[in-house]
């Protein structure tokens, strides 16, 4: 099972980026004159990579955030890190002038950023056991970034609330290196940083009281991991857009699959979150429909009912 | 091993001081008497200013250090993951010098090897108990506090907890609900009743029928070594 797993990985991969609207052919893909060239190398390349490492991040985040807070449902989006950053992009879109608008990048990154300040400002006051209030303010953050998002839409005109809607649609349209390079970043500090901790994190696994009584800074090894995980996925939502589910069902499905615990499936669940999201893409890019499905949508659709199917199974094998 | 609880309050506790100096001892009282509130508070667990060991505050050492001084072992077993089994919980609890070897052996001995490759999460309450009170041996810190080791076992098991718990070179105090227990480990005793410190003293004294039935009424009735719950 695992192994046919990781077989149909590679293939994924290896096909993603030759699969699309436009048919390439192999023979012109070195030839920098070509049209296939610049489609290959500039949009498709580069697509499926940023797809890959953004699957990867909120893959290993939700896994993360679900050991600290010990809660399953938990990813870095119930926190509120992605509202944040869809609100500080709305506002972009609203109020800077057309000649600015590449800087709604910046203010998308903003966004998560701040919210991230904003959590760790509240759980400075919080102990170490009190997760679970972060959580439920997380949850309030969300809920007061989407109302102030209905008043930026209030006060937008037609074509900026079309932007507005696109973008927490997710989109993985991405051209050039350019905006590739700082999700790829994030993703490997994400994956070294979490590594790097992995016996505090099974620690972590089993209770807070007992990583404290084993010797572990408990609360400030919890603030580093969710000060990374925040930071990587607020790198990843300024350049895709906020996409759901990742967070959730990779790790789960990981989980089932290879019946382990946490901390020994780093890496698999940041690989798969990977191939599940460069999957999910080239469904969306391929249904032949008249313009690309957005990702969100797809990974919703698929995720969705897979997710429900993987937990009534488990409901069953465990009586 | 010097330990100072000096004047512990909490919404809860009311005053409690003791000093426990190179001894074992064992913390008894009715159902909410904040034993393991007290316990907690002893090992750092909750925040409380007022413990001292060897003359420093517990609060504020370092983790590395804390852990080499107290451990405290829950009457439950808590454990978030899945899939971690009894093997891999209780290696996290070699410290303090302990081995695998000596893993080995405190299984066997508690006659639960078969339960290594198990996940936490699917053993029964005696056995994660046993599990809890094996990982607290390997922990092998200076002051272990067990929360009732004995509660949820079988006679047998009961036995051969009690046996380890003798045998057991590092410092402990044993909370327990169980007087038999208690009388059988002779430590001193620390009696708690609604957050209030009743009793501190020898096991001795606090076994003469006349301090029995000042504490517990006519709700225990001696047979000899034996105590038994007096149902009317």
């Amino acid at each position: 099972m695992k192994l046919l797993i990781f077989l149909i990985s590679l293939i994924v991969l290896s096909i993603a980026p030759f699969i699309g609207e436009t048919p390439l052919e192999i023979g012109k893909l070195f030839d920098p004159n070509a049209m296939e060239y610049l489609l290959f190398w500039d949009l498709r390349v580069p697509r499926v990579l940023v797809a890959f490492f953004s699957g990867a991040i909120l893959a290993l985040g939700g896994m993360v955030f679900q050991a600290v807070f010990r809660n399953s449902l938990t990813t870095p989006f119930t926190l509120g890190v992605s509202s944040g950053a869809t609100l500080a992009t709305a506002i972009g879109i609203v109020f800077l002038p057309a000649s600015l608008a590449a800087l709604s990048y910046l203010f998308s990154f903003a966004g998560a950023f701040s919210t991230i300040l904003l959590l760790f400002l509240f759980a400075r006051t919080l102990s170490a056991t009190q997760t679970n209030s972060l959580l439920l303010i997380g949850i309030a953050l969300s809920f007061f970034y989407s109302a102030a998002l209905m008043v930026v839409y209030y006060l937008s005109d037609l074509e900026q609330s079309y932007s507005i809607i696109r973008f927490t649609m997710g989109s993985l349209n991405i051209v050039g290196f350019k905006s590739l390079y700082p999700v790829i970043a994030a993703a490997l500090i994400l994956l070294a940083v979490v590594s790097s901790y992995k016996k505090e994190l099974k620690l972590i696994l089993t209770s807070h009281e007992n990583a404290f009584l084993k010797g572990i800074e408990i609360k400030k090894i919890n603030l580093i991991l969710l000060l990374f995980v925040s930071l990587s996925v607020g790198v990843c939502v300024s350049v895709v857009g906020p996409i759901g589910f990742i967070g959730l069902v990779i790790p789960h499905i990981i989980r089932l699959v290879y019946k382990q615990s946490s901390e020994k499936l780093i890496l698999s669940v940041f690989y798969y979150g990977g191939i599940f999201l460069v999957l999910c893409d080239l469904i969306g890019r391929n249904l032949g429909a008249v313009s690309e499905v957005p990702i969100g949508v797809v990974t919703s659709f698929i995720g969705g009912p897979f997710f429900i199917y993987i937990i009534l199974r488990r409901k069953r094998h465990h009586g | 091993m010097k330990l100072h609880v000096d004047t512990v309050t909490t919404s809860y506790l009311q005053n409690i001081s003791f000093r426990v100096e190179n001894e074992n001892v064992v913390i008894l009282g009715s159902n909410g008497a904040g034993k393991t509130t007290l316990s907690k508070i002893i090992v750092g667990l909750e925040e409380n200013t007022n413990v001292y060991y060897e003359g420093e505050k517990i609060s504020s050492l370092g983790a590395k250090r804390r852990c080499e001084i107290v451990n405290f072992v829950p009457s439950k077993l808590e454990v978030f993951d899945d899939y971690l089994d009894v093997e891999e919980f209780l290696q996290l609890s070699l410290l303090n010098g302990s081995t695998l070897r000596e893993m080995d052996t405190i299984l066997k001995q508690l006659e639960i090897e078969h339960l290594k490759s198990s996940p936490c999460k699917c053993i029964s309450s005696g056995e994660s108990q046993l599990v809890l009170f094996a990982s607290g041996l390997l922990h092998n810190a200076e002051l272990t506090i067990f929360d009732e080791p004995t509660a949820n076992l079988d006679s047998d098991k009961k036995i051969k907890v009690y046996e380890a718990l003798k045998k057991y070179a590092g410092w402990k105090i044993v909370i327990t609900h169980d007087l038999n227990i208690a009388y059988k480990l002779g430590y001193r005793i620390i009696y708690l009743e609604h957050g209030k410190l009743i009793f501190d003293g020898s096991s001795d004294v606090f076994f003469t029928a006349a301090n029995l039935e000042r504490l517990f009424g006519n709700s225990i009735k001696r047979l000899e070594d034996y105590f038994m719950v007096n149902y009317r």
